[in-house]
């Protein structure tokens, strides 16, 4: 029996889960390796983040230094070890992310060519068998 | 039929030598494993931005990772029916864990199966983190699995008895491992690489404290500044510790590392090639060529430009191997 349904589902019930179970403490952009890279965030109060990045999942914009955090997240996961809440703050940003690019509060990454570019490189680097068996 | 999948994801179609090598090891230590990947066995990642489409690609993924589970069972006979997971740590989190004297580094791991259970599930082997992450985060939350999923490195782990004995040909290779900090909470592959790698006579792995941010070089990539400072840091490191080569982990650490190799006087190489040199297996890293090549399209060739298609090689391939260098 799987936990959900589907995405939407999964993501709707991490979403509330996520908004109840923060403290807005800021302990995970504290420790955040991408902070230095995020645009607009250097110099913002790690709680003042946090809770832009809530605003965004919640379907918000949230402050340009959260959306700007939410942009350089890498999911190094730095933040999973030192949230004392059990957030899992990657999945937050990430989740954050998607909702965003839904929003249109961040710009969708261009992906149009990924899987032709893929599939190039096969053509190139795979005999005709293996092509056909390991596609 | 196989009764493990080899999941190499969808951009390790630039490293094939990686999958044939992985799949050849993963034989070479009892597992037969048929590699699958691309398009038509997407974890959805690529599309993430879009995630309704993601889903899409993840679910029809899952179906027919399920269809193969499936039938691994009928031909078992259905012995190894369920594929549940128990609350058991793996043979590689606890041979890691002796190995370092202590608890790995990074964090928990999950517990898994034990490799060692009797009528053991179906298996998909992982090469890409972001597949696993995506099996752990979504895959596995909203289709039935009905298989186990083991990282190719814990797989090769739980194996190393049958792997060391063929770890014959010394490498002289005095090597720093280019780790991130992600991923690791995962898989600890942080510390079984190395630990993988140290079985290599004549290789000597130079510790250093430096984790990259992300958990490949993929999302450093993406993000301004980012990748151009995680290879200044490298390259200080291999310094410090007097390394001549540099280790990738993952494909896409691979795909933005090899580049250094040309003007920085050190060696860039996967440690699955390193591997395979223990072993005395030849291999050709076409991708690293290709990116330091002065004429890509030259060092291709003609006839596997026309086989695969000019207008999509010289469209697609051609600026990825002629980007810029970041440092």
């Amino acid at each position: 029996m799987v936990a959900h349904p589907d995405w939407s589902a999964l993501r709707a019930a991490e979403t509330a889960r996520m908004l109840a179970a923060c403290t807005r403490c800021g302990r995970c952009a504290e420790v955040c390796p991408m902070l230095p890279y995020a645009e607009g965030a250097q110099g913002a109060p790690a709680p003042a983040l946090v809770e832009g990045v809530l605003e965004v999942l919640a379907g918000g914009e949230g402050s340009a230094a959260a959306r700007g955090w939410i942009a350089a997240c890498t999911r190094s996961g730095a933040c999973n070890a030192a949230c004392p809440e059990a957030v899992n703050p990657r999945l937050m940003l990430r989740l954050a992310k998607w909702r965003a690019n839904e929003t249109g509060a961040l710009p969708k990454r261009d992906a149009a060519e990924a899987m032709s570019r893929v599939k190039a490189f096969a053509r190139l680097g795979f005999s005709a068998t293996e092509q056909e068996e390991w596609l | 039929m196989s009764d493990a999948l080899f999941w190499y994801g969808c951009n390790m179609t630039r490293h094939a030598e990686i999958i044939r090598l992985g799949q050849r090891m993963l034989a070479a230590v009892g597992v037969g494993a048929s590699p699958i990947g691309g398009p038509g066995a997407c974890c959805g990642s690529p599309k993430e931005s879009t995630p309704r489409i993601a889903e899409g690609m993840a679910n029809r993924t899952m179906e027919r990772f399920g269809a193969w589970a499936s039938g691994v069972r009928s031909a078992q006979g259905g012995a190894a029916e369920g594929g549940e997971h128990r609350s058991r740590e793996s043979a590689a989190d606890r041979g890691v864990r002796s190995a370092q004297g202590g608890a790995a580094e990074g964090g928990e791991h999950r517990s898994r199966e034990s490799a060692a259970a009797p009528q053991a599930p179906p298996r998909v082997i992982t090469w890409c983190p972001s597949c696993h992450m995506n099996l752990d985060d979504f895959m596995g939350r909203t289709k039935e699995k009905g298989f186990d999923h083991r990282h190719l490195c814990e797989a090769l782990w739980e194996g190393r008895e049958a792997l060391a004995p063929l770890l014959r040909h010394p490498v002289r290779a005095r090597f720093l491992v280019d780790r991130h900090i992600g991923f690791h909470a995962e898989v600890p592959v942080n510390d079984i690489i190395p630990a993988l790698l140290a079985l290599i006579p004549g290789a000597e792995h130079l510790d250093h404290p430096y984790r990259g941010g992300s958990y490949m070089c993929f999302g450093l990539a993406n993000v301004p500044g980012a990748l151009a400072d995680h290879q200044r840091a490298l390259l200080a490191a291999l310094r410090e510790t007097g390394a001549d080569t540099l280790v990738t982990i993952f494909h896409s650490c691979h795909r933005e590392l090899v580049g250094l190799e040309k003007n920085h006087g050190i060696r860039v190489v996967n440690w699955v090639h390193l591997l395979a040199e223990a072993m005395g297996w030849a291999y050709q890293d076409d991708y690293k060529a290709w990116r330091n090549a002065e004429d890509p399209l030259a060092a291709i060739g003609p006839e596997r430009v026309a086989a695969a298609g000019e207008v999509a090689v010289k469209k697609l391939v051609l600026p990825e191997l002629a980007r810029p260098r970041p440092v």
